[in-house]
């Protein structure tokens, strides 16, 4: 369903993001991604529906490669759910939920939110498919709680019926129940719609719960591919402390000639 | 227990820490630099002599001082001036349409004696005529007039805010960096809000009386468009330092840019913006008072032609009438700003 083709990133100071990554999810499966901060997985997911444009390398999406033409097309089948929910906090729930059909809708439309009666019917039935109630509907997305917006984002997201959601540490700022929650909604949601999710995580209790396939992801680069029962702990040891362990820790013990203020008594 | 001191090492062990006075040489020479230029310009512009000035008004005052300048003149303004006029006055002869059962509200018709002297063609000597005038008073005539002006002028305020706001919201997305389609439509945007911004209204309002006449016309564009060029400049700093979440929220799944910028920075920018509107409309309320001295409607007008004629009553009237307007809309204004934000 989404193939990445030995992509590598390589930003303007030099540092590497990714270097030759390749995978392949086929549709339907919750893939999830871990790995350190800096590993890689926001920008491996950016690069799905090029908000990343990779050095070389390249994305195929059901078969039709990501460009510059085939861009617009096909974010429209792939969304996204975000870290910090990315909502319009001084809108209303409705108006953001709405905003996820902004790509189809005419200009006029938009611009007057004059949606269609489906359109909102929709929406609603999203909300209300994400446990939110309708007393939510005209509250500004702001004032709700960091479970429930992400509710709001998954309602979104779901709008368009996307064929691949692009998850990007969707739970890093909730709570461990709720963060359950949220991905008990994402899995289900997808399934009842088939619909292939890629999720960077951070927890690994999580991904291996909610995971049909676990990447690990290390200094840009996948080093380990595989399912939740053979994600082992010495695998996770190796994945957050293994032998690169030296290349992302300066080292501190180092000789110093310098006087310091001797701070312990 | 007495908690021990941190060790410190003794003084002028070398450390990697240093930690410089706040001031130094530099610090002082710019200082005596600025004091130096203030003196200079303030001779230049005499505040020198507006300190002598204004301290021998306030020893006048106090009867310390035999005589000073600025309260002589003060003094005979307030004379010219006072009383303010409230009654407007016209003689009968002069309004041929007038319908003696039917006055205007509170108007009355009164018989003045004129003295006029004239000169006899035949004596050529000059003659004390006197007149008996039929005048149609009305107390609160004038009153009447400057508060019809007041109004237009308030509503060349209004205009001139609605106009700089319709045409500082296609400027402000041209000039925000991160909406403008190309480098070139951003610098014509930013050039041209600059250019707005830097043409004082009165100026504008000079030229645009030229332009369109006498009238109402000149002071609304003249508001309008400075005032296009502050909203211009605000509303797209503003759509610059927008939170950009949202946004990329959007443009991930494809929202055009201007889709984008409606749902993702607009609801997000609108208190803003009202509160700059806001500010603009107490602005103009203000400027809108003085454009008419070049001609450019409302109050301003009234006042530099009733200045022009040496009636300084009248003046009196309508510098009381713009005191007391701009008072109540500041407080109107401020309520209102409260309200909004």
């Amino acid at each position: 369903m989404i193939r990445f083709e030995s992509i590598t990133k390589t930003w303007p100071d030099g540092t590497k993001a990714l270097s030759d990554v390749t995978l392949d999810i086929p549709r339907g499966q919750f893939c999830v991604i871990l790995g350190p901060s800096g590993a890689g997985k926001s920008t491996l997911l950016r690069a799905a529906n090029g908000l990343m444009k990779p050095s070389t390398g390249g994305v195929v999406i059901d078969g039709t490669p990501l460009t510059a033409a085939s861009e617009k097309q096909l974010r429209q089948r792939v969304a996204m759910i975000h870290q910090h929910f990315n909502l319009t906090t001084r809108m209303s729930v409705a108006g953001n939920v709405l905003s996820g059909l902004l790509p189809v809708v005419s200009t006029a439309r938009a611009l007057s939110g004059w949606f269609k009666p489906e359109q909102r019917h929709k929406a609603c039935a999203l909300l209300d498919r994400v446990g939110l109630s309708p007393a939510h509907l005209k509250r500004r997305a702001g004032d709700l709680s960091g479970g429930q917006q992400q509710r709001v984002g998954i309602a979104r997201a779901f709008m368009l019926d996307p064929e691949v959601v692009l998850a990007d540490e969707p739970v890093a700022s909730l709570d461990p129940k709720i963060s359950r929650d949220i991905l008990t909604l994402i899995r289900d949601a997808a399934r009842e719609r088939n619909t292939t999710v890629l999720c960077s995580l951070h927890q690994v209790d999580l991904a291996r719960e909610f995971g049909d396939r676990i990447v690990g992801m290390r200094n840009g680069r996948i080093v380990f591919d595989g399912t939740p029962a053979e994600f082992t702990d010495e695998r996770v040891q190796g994945l957050y402390h293994g032998a690169h362990w030296e290349d992302t820790h300066e080292t501190t013990s180092g000789e110093d000639e310098s006087p310091r203020l001797a701070l312990a008594a | 227990m007495t908690s021990k001191p941190i060790p410190v090492p003794a003084r002028g062990t070398p450390l990697p820490w240093h930690l410089d006075p706040p001031y130094n040489a530099r610090h002082l020479l710019a200082l005596i630099l600025a004091v130096l230029l203030l003196l200079f310009t303030g001779h230049r512009t005499e505040m020198d002599r507006m300190v002598v000035m204004s301290t021998q008004a306030v020893g006048n005052l106090l009867g310390v001082v035999d005589d000073s300048q600025v309260v002589r003149g003060l003094s005979r303004v307030a004379q010219s001036m006072w009383p303010p006029v409230i009654a407007e006055t016209e003689e009968v002869g002069r309004l041929p349409d007038l319908n003696r059962d039917r006055l205007p509200l509170l108007a009355y018709i009164e018989t003045q004696e004129r003295v006029e002297q004239k000169m006899n063609l035949q004596t050529l000597q000059l003659e004390v005529t006197r007149e008996q005038v039929e005048v149609l008073v009305q107390p609160l005539g004038y009153v009447w007039t400057v508060f019809i002006k007041m109004i237009q002028t308030l509503e060349i305020a209004l205009w001139g805010t609605i106009l700089s706001v319709l045409l500082s919201i296609p400027l402000a997305y041209f000039a925000a960096r991160n909406y403008s389609p190309h480098r070139f439509t951003y610098t014509t945007a930013r050039g041209l809000i600059s250019l707005l911004r830097s043409a004082p209204e009165l100026i504008v309002a000079l030229f645009l009386v030229l332009a369109y006449g006498f009238g109402p016309i000149a002071g609304v564009l003249a508001l309008g468009l400075h005032a296009a060029g502050f909203l211009g400049k605000f509303y797209a700093e503003d759509i610059e330092n927008a939170d950009t979440k949202p946004q990329e929220a959007l443009e991930a799944i494809g929202a055009g840019k201007l889709k984008t910028l409606w749902y993702g920075v607009m609801p997000q920018v609108l208190p803003q913006y009202i509160a700059y509107t806001a500010y603009i409309l107490d602005r103009n309320l203000r400027m809108a008072t003085v454009i008419g001295l070049v001609g450019a409607g409302g109050i301003g007008q009234e006042l530099k032609g009733r200045f022009d004629l040496f009636q300084y009553g009248h003046v009196m009237t309508i510098l009381i009438a713009i005191f007391l307007f701009v008072f109540l809309l500041d407080q109107l204004s401020a309520r209102l700003r409260a309200k909004l934000i």
